[in-house]
């Protein structure tokens, strides 16, 4: 039976069973359902911040399947099949169901998801795994895709051979070393920002004086990021605004200035249990070491802050 | 002898050149469709000088957007394009360039716009697109467009253009002009081309124009070849199915989602031109790249030749997919003109494939590097990179905003 979007929600929300079609968009957001009947056939479904838990195995989506912020979604259909899918935010999905077949794949902050299919389909369009903070590997059968941003996903080390893209890929924020052949000539970002393999894969050769004299703020920042920034600050002859000693030893706190941008200051100090050197940026008007650890633990008032001993 | 002949239209013109080479010579005859036109004939130390000199000539036209004429000589002193049931391919884009929302249109689907005024003398309808319009002094359109639904030329009409529909336009939507057109449609039966909001910018921003649902045309005519709409607030086109529609173009500051969906959910079987101005958020847009993906996946409108997806800031995006898209293995135009482009896209379609149908990629008003517009022009098929933004700007715009 066809019915309007607004019919066909209220026959779902009643209970009512399949089969049924929806000749646009079939708006499910928010709905309390935990599932959905056998036989629905839409152009496009929504079901955003929804209570679902699962998809019906014959449901079928034209165009674009959203499911975003839907928090109790566990699994999903074999052969599951639209133009595009969105599960962003889908804190209780771990594994996408063998099949799977589109061209659009969004699993942005959906935390806990680590499992791909052994075999699914998804070309030519644009895969979003921003800060699938779990995810440690990718799979080998994505074809050519157009764009894959991987930023945030911090347990990614390595790239499969065989993946292409036409656009870029986002590596961001990944422990991602280099390359496989197949993306050889690929265009790179870093957290949206376009930037050259050298600058992602050969932090060390990075100079601070290239770095500084680098005119665009935002490849800026990411060549200082990617130096780390106290080699950055050693080699920029930073000016030492205070000096003082915690537990750690010595502690700095270091002025950069740059162009067309805020200065860079931040507490240069040692940990006291492994000895490792850090920098921690803070607000560039900061004027001492204390006044840096007090905003660096929550207090904006330096007066206030009297710890008992400094971890 | 070797001859060649060319047509190029759009908005404002409607013209042809022909190149006959003879030995040293070659004769050059251009002007307007339907007129004989203006001969030059040039003569050359040999017939390789004249032979060069045509191919130089004939090149600069290409690059110009001009193309061979269909079924050769129809120009020059031959038959007006459009004067047949089936309008010419070559005779659908209309706004070109990104000031083509300052003028209104002087040609329509190759036919000449002239102002109808009731009790004037009407144009030849076998030449003549008919546009009626308001403006502050004159409140005509109602008038004008009953007084012309009445008179003899309506049955012979090929071509309407639609102008302000009211003095005030702001709140003042399309939907009338629609019912009124659609109620008398038995009275327009050989009605092929309809432009609804030939609007321009000093009488009302392309954001502002209010539409309506302009699917009851597509019942009312079943023998309508092209509509062209300018304005994108409350467009929509609920029943979104034509047997014969050959030409749909939606020029808009915004489009919404839903009128993609509908085009992309429609009936169009015999659509071959279609154009689609995405615009910002800015001005309602609400469409991004994945509502596209159903026309990239490339099983819809098997007829298709010309796909433009213009005035749009997520042009990047379009990019970077629809070098991927079976599509381009039997569309002969992409134009991708009027938008954001930077070198993010410019770079994917570097990429497009080494076989494809495509033979025209219209990139102009852009924000590409002077290096990257220079690899592409080394691809194989006609690259129009003019209108040259710079790539450094902090933000890109579209061309035809607000």
């Amino acid at each position: 039976m066809a019915l309007s979007a607004e019919a066909a929600r209220a026959h779902l929300e009643a209970g009512k069973p399949g089969p049924l079609s929806v000749d646009g968009r079939l708006d499910l957001t928010n709905t309390r359902l935990k599932s959905l009947p056998q036989g629905i056939a839409c152009y496009e479904l929504d079901a955003s911040s929804s209570a679902l838990e699962s998809l019906p195995s014959d449901l079928q989506v034209e165009s674009r399947l959203i499911l975003d912020n839907c928090q109790h979604l566990r699994s999903l259909p074999a052969g599951l099949e639209a133009g595009a899918i969105s599960l962003r935010n889908c804190n209780s999905l771990h594994a996408l169901p063998e099949g799977l077949e589109t061209w659009f794949l969004d699993l942005s902050e959906s935390k806990r998801f680590t499992q791909w299919p052994r075999q699914a389909n998804v070309h030519s369009g644009r895969v979003r795994l921003r800060n699938c903070i779990d995810l440690q590997s990718l799979p080998s059968w994505f074809g050519t895709l157009a764009t894959l941003d991987l930023a945030g996903c911090v347990g990614l080390t390595s790239v499969p051979d065989g993946i292409r893209v036409t656009g870029w890929i986002d590596i961001g924020g990944t422990n991602i070393t280099s390359l496989p052949p197949s993306l050889g000539d690929a265009q790179l970002h870093w957290r949206s920002v376009p930037i050259t393999h050298r600058i992602a894969f050969e932090p060390q050769s990075i100079t601070a004086k290239e770095a500084i004299s680098e005119q665009n703020a935002e490849i800026r920042r990411v060549m200082i990021e990617r130096m780390g920034y106290l080699r950055f600050a050693q080699e920029a002859g930073a000016k030492v605004l205070d000096a003082d000693t915690d537990p750690g030893g010595e502690r700095r706190l270091l002025h950069i200035e740059l162009e067309q941008d805020e200065p860079l200051v931040g507490l240069a100090c040692a940990c006291p249990s492994t000895g490792h050197r850090y920098f921690l940026r803070v607000p560039p008007s900061t004027k001492s070491c204390h006044q840096a650890a007090a905003w660096l633990a929550g207090f904006d008032d330096p007066a206030l802050y009297h710890p008992v001993i400094e971890t | 002898m070797e001859k060649r002949e060319l047509q190029f239209m759009d908005g404002k013109s409607s013209k042809f050149w022909r190149i006959e080479l003879d030995g040293a010579c070659h004769t050059v005859t251009y002007g307007r469709i339907g007129t004989e036109g203006t001969s030059q004939t040039k003569e050359f130390s040999s017939p390789a000088e004249a032979k060069k000199s045509h191919d130089k000539l004939l090149s600069q036209k290409l690059a110009k957007g001009y193309v061979d004429t269909a079924g050769g000589g129809a120009a020059g002193g031959g038959a007006a394009a459009g004067a047949g049931d089936e309008v010419p391919f070559i005779a659908f884009p209309c706004t070109t360039g990104s000031n083509g929302t300052g003028s209104h249109a002087s040609n329509f689907m190759g036919l000449r716009v002239s102002r109808f005024s009731a009790g004037k003398k009407p144009g030849d309808p076998k030449k003549t697109a008919y546009f009626f319009g308001s403006d502050y002094e004159n409140d005509t359109f109602t008038e004008d467009l009953e007084a012309f639904l009445e008179s003899d030329v309506a049955a012979e009409a090929r071509a309407l253009v639609l102008g302000p529909w009211a003095e005030e336009l702001y709140d003042v939507s399309s939907a009338e002009a629609v019912k009124l057109l659609v109620a008398n449609a038995k009275k327009l039966p050989k009605l092929a081309g309809l432009f609804v909001g030939d609007i321009v910018q000093e009488e009302n921003e392309i954001s502002w124009i209010h539409q309506s649902d302009l699917s009851p045309l597509f019942a009312a005519f079943p023998k309508l070849q092209l509509l062209r709409a300018r304005g994108g607030q409350d467009l929509a086109l609920s029943k979104a199915k034509h047997a014969g529609l050959r030409a749909l173009a939606l020029e808009t500051g915004g489009m919404n989602a839903s009128v993609v969906r509908s085009i992309l959910s429609g009936d169009f079987p015999a659509l071959e031109y279609l154009e689609l101005w995405l615009g910002t958020e800015e001005y309602g847009g609400t469409c991004t790249v994945e509502d596209l993906q159903p026309l990239f996946k490339g099983k819809k409108f098997p007829k298709l030749r010309y796909l433009g997806l213009r005035n749009c800031d997520f042009v990047d995006d379009i990019a970077t997919v629809v070098v991927n898209s079976p599509l381009l293995q039997r569309i002969e135009t992409l134009d991708l003109s009027l938008g954001t482009l930077s070198d993010v896209g410019g770079r994917a379609l570097l990429k497009l494939p080494k076989e494809s149908s495509l033979k025209k990629l219209d990139l102009s008003h852009h924000f590409m590097s002077k290096q990257l517009m220079k690899e592409l022009k080394g691809l194989k098929l006609a690259v129009d990179v003019s209108e040259a933004e710079s790539p450094d700007d902090e933000w890109r715009f579209v061309a035809v905003g607000e």
